[in-house]
């Protein structure tokens, strides 16, 4: 399933939610937790990594991954934390309001 | 957003790092992706290509997050800057010619934009110039706006408290010196005692003269003489503070020199400055000129911090001088308060400046279509570039901003280019139009770069850059689409160019057509038509200066005509009493009775055989002679138009008319003078002897000589000193130098747009030569087919001329309509019947239309040169 527009950036901040997370590592756990449902498309996960990092919602440092090699780990600032919430909000009150409307239908 | 900012600065002061962790950052993820396939089974090799299927492009990717930094937009500018050099190398004629085309164009602008700042928008060259104001009085009636009488300035500078150090200045006092046995007519300014510390001069040697010193009427005789009076006059004497001179016959002590610089309130140089309480001996057209009927004196002052322009405006509006309240009512119509802008308070010099403004960018727009077109044509050759740039993944947008780049770097270097050519025209036009005014005395124009022009040469070069390169990013853009058709858009592509061409020879017909009209009304002026201006001399005595009762004066005038008809080569002199030779004052005239009928006329007090002397011709009647007396009737001479207005019946000789309050016979009738712009009417003249004036003065004389006036103008003021070498002599010049001065504007406009001109012209003949040769070259093999067939070679030529004339006859019948357009905006600056100009226009065509016909001549020799043989080998 293609992924409606705008929610990209969602996706990623809940992703790094509990734990800093490279690219890979992103859109990888995006698609296990929603069991294959969502496909995000490599290739425009990281313009939007670099975009948010610019916003300053997230932030980026080089590290060790587990296999040995330096990658890049993304982790929420408090800023993006905040921004999490506020989306995940909105979110919930657009679907739930979209199911009410669907289910009267 | 500050961190947004810190953002994109840290990433772009390591952007080599940057760069790498991208890289790295995205082998990462194949590499996981890769390895998670092999996890499933996969070969290397299979992994790696399936990894790289999930991922997209990695380039274009890349790009994506580059541009996500932010820091995208730089990186591909500078990529492309490299990219356009290479080019350029590659294409040095190409990239040379637009240069300089944008260059010669933008050069243009600057001049037009310098002539602008000086002219029109310019401050005085002070310290905080910006609370500089300058403040004059608005008049009714007969009297001039502008100047007040010096108890007038005294009430406003004890009233006003929103200016500070409001000063008086008279900066044009026409100042017989003498000193060092030479005695000549300088321009001098009777300025008072807070003048110099208003604008924060500091004296170049010695001291300026102190309040004290212009406190009293007549008391102190002391002059600040300028520098470069010091210079010539003085040898540059160390010790000339102290030392004494004369002015208008009045001894003074010099107690300074003031500064290389001063500030300049209006093009003429000072060459000594007086205190305001010398005004009697500075200004001798007043009985007395300090008193309250004497408005000589211009007003400045610096606004009080934090105080308005308004503020001031309306504290001197509610501010009535005393003498003001006994004058007539309506004489004194207020005052006005203005930020001081500029040198020139001459309307017809602003209108100029606006028509070249326009002819500038119309200008500047001919290179924009001319390069349009060449570019476009040249990116031609550079199809598969592009094409091969599109198939590795380039998208459209970033094909347009190569383009763009690509002509942004060429238009600016040209405005580098033309900025500096620029200079050289401010200073040609200076030199040629700016260093004299119309009745000889030096002028000086700070011409100087701003900040201002720099900017609108740049901004304008930018803009054209911008515009030049909309048509070859177009067709760089969809080329690639059709480049397996390419072979065949050639027709399509050869329409927007006769388009861009046509237009081009439109713009060079309008403006040979116009600069040709300015240089006939120019011509027309100068040489004069129903006068004749050559072997005229001229010159000014003023006895007045010195103080000379009429009666002196007239009899020193009546020696010194008698002295310059015995120097041989003179052939008739003459004089007038008012204003200019040629020139005049304004009075009123009616017929007797009528008091209705109140006409307001030009005038002049002209001595015997003035209308000889200029070889005007009488139309009717005589002219004044010996016998016209002030013991004789008075009499009067009118022009043709006011004899017209007056007497429609053609009976104005014999009849009565009342010049002023004095009833005259009219014994002539004169020619009229072509002294008039196209959208004033004729002038109405009446002359009146100069030897009826009992209280005449001052004269200005025209001397008619057999050879060159200029070569006599010495041997002639010699004459004259040997009369009486007291009299100051002034502005010993001939007349074609002084119509020279009068028709500046004109004289200005139609060189500049000359040079438009001829630009436009030899940008059309290139545009359409480059056309042509370029549409022969893509059509080498059909030409070779044609001519294996059997076409004949001079029909070849034939047809490929016509198509290039066809393009400049239709560009050229709506120059003429342009032009038709141009000539009316410009009436103010035309003189002549405008019956003529269908001459003009057509003879502008024609110039351009063979100058077009001998563009298209070349290629299309080279066309019917084709050798069938070599043309079908080829691809």
């Amino acid at each position: 399933m293609e992924l409606p527009q705008g929610t990209l950036d969602l996706l990623i901040l809940k992703a790094i939610a509990l734990e800093r997370q490279h690219g890979w590592g992103i859109s990888e756990r995006i698609q296990q937790i929603s069991n294959d449902t969502l496909k995000v498309n490599q290739g425009s996960l990281y313009p939007a990594l670099h975009r948010l990092e610019r916003r300053g919602w997230i932030r980026a440092a080089w590290d060790v991954s587990d296999n040995n090699r330096r990658a890049k780990y993304y982790q929420l600032t408090t800023k993006g934390r905040r921004q999490l919430e506020e989306r995940v909000d909105a979110w919930r009150s657009l679907t739930a309001a979209v199911n009410l409307l669907l289910d009267q239908g | 957003m500050l961190s947004d900012l810190m953002y994109r600065l840290r990433v772009l002061l390591r952007r080599r790092t940057a760069e790498q962790e991208l890289k790295d950052e995205l082998e990462f993820h194949l590499e996981h992706q890769a390895h998670k396939y092999v996890a499933a089974g996969l070969t290397h090799a299979d992994a790696a290509r399936r990894a790289r299927l999930d991922f997209g492009g990695v380039d274009q990717v890349a790009d994506a997050c580059r541009d996500a930094r932010g820091i995208g937009l730089i990186d591909t500018t500078l990529q492309d800057i490299r990219y356009g050099l290479r080019g350029m190398r590659r294409r040095p004629t190409l990239a040379l010619m637009a240069i300089v085309t944008i260059a010669l164009g933008t050069a243009a602008i600057g001049a037009e934009a310098s002539l602008a700042d000086t002219l029109l928008w310019r401050h005085w060259r002070a310290d905080d110039a910006d609370s500089l104001v300058s403040i004059g009085a608005i008049r009714g009636g007969s009297r001039t706006d502008g100047a007040v009488s010096y108890p007038d300035y005294v009430a406003f500078r004890d009233r006003a408290t929103t200016v500070s150090a409001l000063a008086a200045h008279y900066s044009t006092a026409p100042l017989f010196v003498a000193v060092n046995g030479t005695a000549r007519e300088v321009n001098g300014a009777v300025v008072s005692a807070n003048y110099f510390p208003l604008f924060e001069m500091h004296p170049a040697l010695g001291r300026f003269f102190g309040p004290e010193e212009d406190r009293v009427p007549d008391r102190d005789h002391v002059v600040v003489v300028g520098y470069d009076f010091w210079q010539s006059w003085l040898g540059a004497a160390p010790s000339a503070p102290g030392s004494a001179l004369t002015i208008n016959g009045v001894a003074f002590t010099i107690i300074g020199v003031a500064p290389r610089h001063p500030v300049g309130l209006t093009p003429l140089p000072v060459d000594l400055y007086i205190p305001t309480m010398m005004l009697r001996v500075g200004y001798r057209w007043c009985r007395d000129s300090l008193a309250g009927d004497c408005t000589t004196l211009g007003m400045v002052g610096r606004l009080v911090p934090g105080r308005t322009v308004a503020d001031a405006q309306a504290e001197f509006a509610a501010i009535v001088p005393p003498a003001w309240r006994s004058a007539p009512p309506g004489e004194n119509r207020g005052v006005a308060v203005r930020r001081p802008r500029g040198m020139s308070d001459d309307d017809q010099e602003s209108r100029l400046v606006a028509v070249l403004g326009g002819v500038a960018v119309v200008l500047l727009l001919v290179c924009c279509a001319n390069l349009g077109g060449l570019l476009s044509a040249q990116s031609a050759a550079r199809e598969n570039e592009f094409a091969i740039r599109v198939s590795l993944g380039a998208g459209p947008g970033r094909i347009v901003r190569q383009v763009v780049t690509e002509s942004l770097m060429l238009a600016l270097a040209g405005g580098a280019g033309g900025l500096v050519l620029s200079r050289f025209f401010v200073a040609a036009l200076a030199r040629m139009f700016f260093s004299m005014d119309d009745e000889g005395h030096p002028l000086f124009y700070d011409f100087s770069p701003s900040s201002t022009i720099v900017l609108a040469t740049i901004a304008a070069a930018a803009l054209a850059g911008i515009l030049f390169s909309v048509l070859p990013a177009i067709r760089a853009v969809r080329r690639p689409r059709t480049a397996h058709t390419a072979r065949r858009t050639v027709s399509a592509r050869w329409s927007t160019g006769r388009a861009l061409l046509g237009a081009q020879a439109a713009a060079a017909v309008a403006l040979v057509a116009t600069s040709a009209l300015l240089g006939s009304s120019a011509r027309l002026v100068l040489t004069g038509r129903n006068y004749d201006t050559a072997h005229v001399a001229l010159m000014r005595v003023r006895p007045r200066l010195v103080k000379y009762t009429p009666e002196r004066a007239q009899r020193f005038q009546r020696e010194a005509l008698q002295r310059l008809r015995a120097v041989p080569s003179v052939e008739s002199v003459s004089m007038v009493g008012v204003g200019a030779v040629l020139g005049g004052g304004s009075t009123t005239a009616t017929l007797p009775g009528s008091s209705a009928a109140r006409l307001t006329v030009k005038y002049n007090e002209v001595g015997p055989a003035y209308f000889a002397t200029l070889r005007t011709p009488m139309v009717a009647g005589r002219e004044f002679d010996d016998h016209d007396t002030r013991d004789s009737t008075a009499v009067a001479v009118v022009n043709q138009a006011l004899a017209n207005r007056l007497w429609p019946d053609g009976r104005a000789i014999g009849s009565t008319i009342v010049i002023g309050n004095t009833p005259r016979q009219i014994v002539g009738i004169v020619a009229d003078l072509a002294m008039t712009a196209r959208t004033q009417p004729a002038d109405l003249w009446a002359y009146t002897p100069f030897w009826q004036n009992p209280g005449q003065i001052d004269s200005r004389i025209a001397v008619r000589t057999a050879g060159d006036p200029e070569s006599w103008l010495p041997e002639l003021a010699r004459a004259v000193h040997q009369v009486d070498p007291d009299v100051p002599i002034a502005e010993t010049i001939t007349l074609p130098m002084r119509m020279a001065g009068l028709t500046r504007p004109i004289r200005v406009g139609a060189v500049f747009i000359g040079y438009a001109a001829c630009l436009a012209m030899l940008l059309t003949a290139i545009g359409l030569y480059g056309a042509l040769a370029f549409a022969v070259s893509r059509r080498t093999k059909e030409i070779g087919i044609r001519l294996a067939l059997g076409a004949a070679r001079a029909g070849l030529i034939a047809s490929i001329v016509r198509e290039g004339v066809t393009v400049v006859l239709a560009g050229a019948s709506v120059g003429i309509v342009l032009a038709v357009a141009g000539s009316r905006v410009m009436s103010h600056l035309l003189y002549g019947s405008p019956s003529d100009d269908w001459k003009f226009y057509a003879a502008a065509a024609s110039v351009v239309v063979a100058i077009g016909a001998l563009a298209a001549l070349l290629p299309a020799r080279r066309a019917a040169a084709v050798e069938p043989s070599i043309a079908l080998r080829q691809e």
